[in-house]
């Protein structure tokens, strides 16, 4: 993980997260948050999550920006004459800085990408991993949303619907009162 | 900025999609399907599937797609692939076996397909729920754009 390409994904990771604060026009910064969503899938793949970084590109950089473009269209766009904002706090800027530094704090104590040893793979990642083959599944990932907690995936799937009932009833009553 | 939903038609663009979509839709279906031996499962297979959708109205207008879909119609889609996923998992009740214990079914492979048909379920409700709910926001904005227009 600490090839060029890698700095360089990481350093556009930081800029496009910046941005995405520093824009204030809700469009450039839709926009720039959909180029940090696919740095991030890219991040996902390197980290050897493909199945998360499929996730991301599709649903990050995918079809959040296409659902916030049609939501930032439905209303006016003030004319501005800066695209950033004017005058960042320096209050935020202070407790972003301290949330960093202390979310930095905690990284030593992480065990190394892919560490045999560390903690999540000590206590049911071994019978997840002998049992999934075992069921003609050879995509751990799956056969863990699936067959071995399949209930929290039923519950997810219900999820899915229910937000969208609530996001069509709101948008019925906003154009109904 | 012309054609219908307020979009750019541009042969560029159209003639890219009209290219790309089949493809996309058939990766969409094999991440689907496949996702019990590859990467991918229900939920990444059913955004890429929405996502074609979704390219085909920022192509050719989100009217055009909306009149050619009629999108509405696909809110019994959302529900179905709920009722899909629980048919699955109290199916395995009837077979012999508990709440969702794919193992249960009595075929060779049974584990597989249970899986892949709760997959199925749920790419059908997150492709259904995301096309659904781009068309109304889309459908708001047009009128919008409408309202705007005609104020001054």
């Amino acid at each position: 993980m600490s090839s060029i390409l890698t700095i360089v994904l990481l350093a556009f990771l930081v800029v496009t997260a910046v941005l995405t604060a520093a824009f204030s026009d809700a469009l450039a910064a839709t926009v720039v948050f959909g180029a940090y969503s696919l740095g991030m899938a890219i991040a996902y793949v390197l980290l050897r999550a493909p199945d998360v970084g499929l996730t991301e590109a599709a649903v990050g950089a995918g079809v959040t920006t296409a659902l916030l473009l049609v939501t930032i269209a439905r209303r006016n766009r003030p004319d501005r004459e800066s695209p950033f904002r004017t005058g960042i706090g320096v209050r935020s800027v202070a407790v972003v800085l301290a949330l960093v530094a202390v979310l930095l704090a905690t990284v030593p104590a992480l065990p190394t990408v892919g560490d045999p040893g560390a903690p999540g793979f000590q206590r049911v990642a071994p019978y997840y991993l002998t049992e999934a083959p075992q069921l003609g599944i050879s995509n751990v990932v799956t056969a863990v949303l699936v067959a071995f907690r399949g209930f929290d995936t039923v519950g997810e799937v219900v999820v899915v619907v229910t937000a969208g009932i609530a996001v069509l009833a709101v948008l019925d009553r906003e154009e109904d009162p | 900025m012309s054609g219908e939903g307020g979009t750019v038609e541009s042969v560029v663009v159209t003639k890219t999609v009209r290219l790309l979509a089949p493809f996309v839709l058939t990766f969409g279906l094999f991440t689907t399907f496949h996702g019990t031996s590859s990467v991918g499962g229900g939920f990444q297979g059913g955004v890429v599937v929405a996502s074609v959708v979704v390219t085909f109205a920022f192509a050719f207008g989100v009217g055009q797609t909306d009149a050619w879909l009629r999108s509405s119609r696909l809110r019994w889609l959302a529900v179905a692939g709920v009722y899909l996923v629980l048919l699955v998992a109290m199916g395995t009740l009837a077979v012999g076996g508990a709440v969702l214990e794919v193992t249960a079914v009595p075929l060779e492979k049974g584990a597989v397909y249970a899986v892949e048909l709760v997959e199925l379920g749920i790419a059908t409700t997150v492709a259904a729920t995301i096309v659904v709910l781009f068309f109304r926001l889309a459908a708001g904005s047009g009128a919008a754009a409408d309202r705007q227009r005609r104020k001054p």
